[in-house]
């Protein structure tokens, strides 16, 4: 016992400090990305019975024109896929997720496009995605479910129609 | 105190204190080692084997093969249910193969650093014989296809009830086994008192500290919630709130895997390099660190789950920057560590130290090799712990590449190393054909390293884990088929590779003739530097990981628990069959 002192090498504190600035500054970037970008994870907001989905906006699920260019997408999953079976959307809607499970858990997630949720039952998730680009893609359950896991999955067609045309025809009333 | 075999050769300073032999083991010491790590390879087998043959069942080429040659699809040896292969390969590798390991060489680590018998050879027999009994019945809920659940076997889906029970037989069996090696610590405690603890044992109390209080949260929902619906006592449940005390307990157990491979890597490496520890006090704090900071994190792995707050992943998300911390000061002193063994072999420069090491030295290799995989983990882990980087990488091929070089990887590899040495000692014989443990040491290495590679990639692709994508129906794009054949190949290297490793275990135990000269790499005292006292006030410990778990995970619990519309969800036990 030298003396009654921590010994740190000189190097060592100089490690120390350079870790802990990298560590700093990847949380940085991480709360920056969640305000300037908004890339947030799913926040609790609603829960629903699951054996109670009959009341709910999950009795009918689907997509529905809110008017603009809002979408509201209800889905519910269940083994082994999901309700409704593809869904289509004009390029430029701006869509809001809603989507939880009936029976156990599952996954949803939206190839290329970073939407990424475990469904429990009980729980909605929910998140708020603008899809801007033509093409089809892939929604596929990530969580095992089961011996038909790997057949749950379905498609996501973004269309080219214009989502503020078809705005305006809803609001005229002759879409 | 009863002792075995004593030896009272070689008395340090004024302490009455019984030293072991250095190259040989005392007979109760090859037992009880023996017998763990003898369940801990058994089990082992059968889950490496299922690994590789998943790969190829991934593989679209692969299959487009199989079906010329052979006019069926692969599928995995023996359990050719691919969701029945998954469950053996994560309980039995990363749940009892592990769990088995860790305690055999505790036990171990602990006699040989303190130089004094365990407190009590009965409760080690009990606690080994509640693990192997639990791993039994699991094992056999399993085999028979009644608990496909995998090995997070989440609620609603439900498995055997054997399955759960067998699970609580293990955890109960560690909890004897680390009330035993506590005693044993205090009675050492009792009769050197101002003594700094032996590194190596410094190390093994602080899992078994953070192992206890994580392991109640899997204990609370097994015991509370799955068993009870298993043997259909209760109807309904709460999956996000099985989830909540599943990952309390989740992500500590990785840490319960890696702290006996640091221990390693403290202790054993700078024995087994002939120099000294760059610092024996800064590798305490890192203990200590992820003794307290892997717990108040779990909701790392629920990032994508939709009962739990926004706030909750953000705080935990910078906690788990908090425990990368020790993980990075691991890296600094190991590395000057090393650096000193380089210069010890002539190395002159900034950079020769690197190569002017044992590398054809399997025991050394393989902790090498497991560190360099960790550099890849560590930074993988950094991003997946990012809660919005997650958004794109959760639930993909990325995580099981990621765990794959830190599990299969670091922790693994440490864990070949010790075995490459402690095996000899246990059988007293050499170990058999040295230049087949380094092969198998390089091929892992580079097998799992492109494993990772290629799983990472695929999942940045879009392709999803846990997916049975040999099946019919299973979705992919080019992209995806590509990274997958590519896994394919990687695990070809790492079949190949399993059975260097298990030639060389089945050749030391019946093959070999030649008699052991290995001394255990176990370092007995303290160096001479100053260790603050707190750093063993196990009271300030247990008040520091009760605030930081209070503080950061009731809000978790209580903003899991609906009391309105949770526990509503009924059972499934068909969906796992």
């Amino acid at each position: 016992m030298s003396e009654n002192k921590i010994h740190i090498d000189e190097y060592e504190a100089r490690w120390i400090v350079i870790s802990s600035a990298v560590l700093g500054v990847f949380f940085a970037s991480l709360l920056l990305g969640a305000v300037l970008f908004n890339v947030n994870p799913p926040d609790s907001t609603s829960t629903v019975n699951p054996l109670k989905l009959d009341e709910t906006i999950f009795a009918n699920p689907g997509v529905r024109h809110m008017g603009g260019n809002q979408y509201d997408v209800v889905i519910l999953a269940k083994m082994w896929g999901y309700t409704p079976t593809e869904i289509r959307l004009p390029v430029g809607a701006e869509a809001t997720f809603h989507v939880t499970s009936l029976d156990i858990i599952h996954g949803f997630y939206i190839e290329k496009h970073n939407v990424n949720f475990e469904l429990i039952p009980g729980h909605v998730a929910e998140t708020r995605v603008t899809f801007d680009e033509v093409g089809e893609w892939r929604i596929l359950c990530h969580q095992y479910c089961g011996r038909g896991h790997q057949i749950m999955h379905m498609p996501l067609i973004i269309e080219d129609t214009d989502a503020e045309a078809v705005a305006l025809d809803a609001e005229t009333g002759q879409e | 105190m009863a002792i075995a075999k004593p030896t009272t050769e070689q008395p340090v300073e004024n302490r009455p204190i019984l030293s072991y032999p250095a190259a040989e083991l005392l007979s109760h010491e090859r037992f009880q080692v023996g017998a763990h790590l003898l369940v801990a390879f058994f089990a082992l087998a059968l889950g490496i084997i299922m690994g590789p043959f998943q790969t190829f069942r991934r593989s679209p080429w692969l299959q487009t093969v199989s079906e010329d040659l052979i006019g069926q699809p692969i599928t995995t040896p023996i359990f050719t249910y691919y969701y029945q292969a998954l469950t053996l390969h994560g309980v039995l590798n990363a749940l009892v193969f592990t769990t088995f390991f860790i305690m055999g060489i505790s036990y171990f680590v602990v006699q040989r650093s303190l130089q004094r018998p365990l407190k009590s050879t009965v409760l080690l027999w009990i606690s080994f014989w509640l693990m192997t009994v639990g791993l039994v019945l699991t094992a056999w809920a399993i085999v028979t296809g009644q608990a496909n659940v995998l090995f997070t076997f989440y609620p609603p889906m439900l498995a055997h009830w054997a399955f759960y029970a067998g699970l609580v037989l293990v955890i109960v069996g560690t909890w004897i086994g680390a009330y035993n090696v506590f005693r044993t610590y205090l009675g050492w405690r009792d009769d050197n008192p101002g003594e700094r603890v032996p590194l190596a044992t410094y190390g093994i109390l602080a899992n078994f500290v953070m192992w206890f209080t994580a392991s109640l949260g899997v204990a609370v929902e097994v015991l509370t919630m799955l068993l009870p619906m298993s043997l259909g006592m209760v109807d309904t449940t709460d999956p996000q709130l099985a989830r909540v005390l599943f990952w309390f307990f989740g992500h500590p157990l990785v840490y319960f895997w890696l702290i006996p491979a640091y221990i390693s890597w403290y202790t054993m490496l700078p024995k087994q390099l002939g120099v000294p520890l760059f610092s024996d006090t800064m590798a305490r704090i890192a203990f200590a660190m992820i003794a307290i900071f892997s717990i108040p994190i779990g909701v790392h792995h629920l990032f994508a789950d939709p009962g739990v707050s926004e706030t909750a992943k953000i705080y935990h998300s910078a906690l788990t920057y908090v425990v990368a911390f020790p993980s990075l000061l691991t890296a600094f002193n190991v590395a000057a560590t090393i650096e000193r063994s380089g210069r010890k072999r002539g190395a002159t420069n900034l950079i020769d130290w690197t190569w002017k090491q044992p590398w054809g030295n399997p025991v050394v290799a393989a902790q090498f090799c497991g560190m360099f995989l960790f550099i890849f983990g560590g930074i993988s882990g950094i991003m997946n712990a990012s809660f919005n980087m997650n958004q794109a990488l959760h639930n993909t091929t990325w995580v099981v590449g990621h765990f794959h070089t830190t599990l299969a990887g670091a922790v693994f590899l440490t864990y070949i190393s010790i075995l490459f040495w402690i095996m000899p000692m246990i059988r007293q014989r050499k170990l058999w054909r040295p230049r087949w443990a380094t092969a198998h040491v390089y091929t892992w290495f580079f097998g799992m390293l492109m494993f990772a590679g290629f799983m990472g990639r695929g999942g940045m692709a879009g392709a999803t884990r846990r997916t049975d994508m040999g099946a019919p129906g299973a979705y992919f794009s080019p992209e995806i088929a590509m990274w997958m054949n590519w896994t394919a190949l990687s695990g070809m290297i790492l079949l190949v590779s399993s059975f260097l490793l298990y030639a060389v275990i089945f050749g030391t135990l019946f093959a070999s003739e030649e008699k052991a000269t290995v001394n255990a790499p176990i370092q007995k005292d303290t160096p001479n530097e100053f260790i603050p006292a707190f750093l063993e006030n196990w009271r300030l410990w247990a008040f520091i990981i009760i605030t930081t778990n209070v503080v950061m995970w009731l809000p978790v619990l209580i903003n899991s628990i609906d009391l309105v519309n949770g526990f509503w969800s009924l059972g499934y036990p068909g969906a796992a069959r």
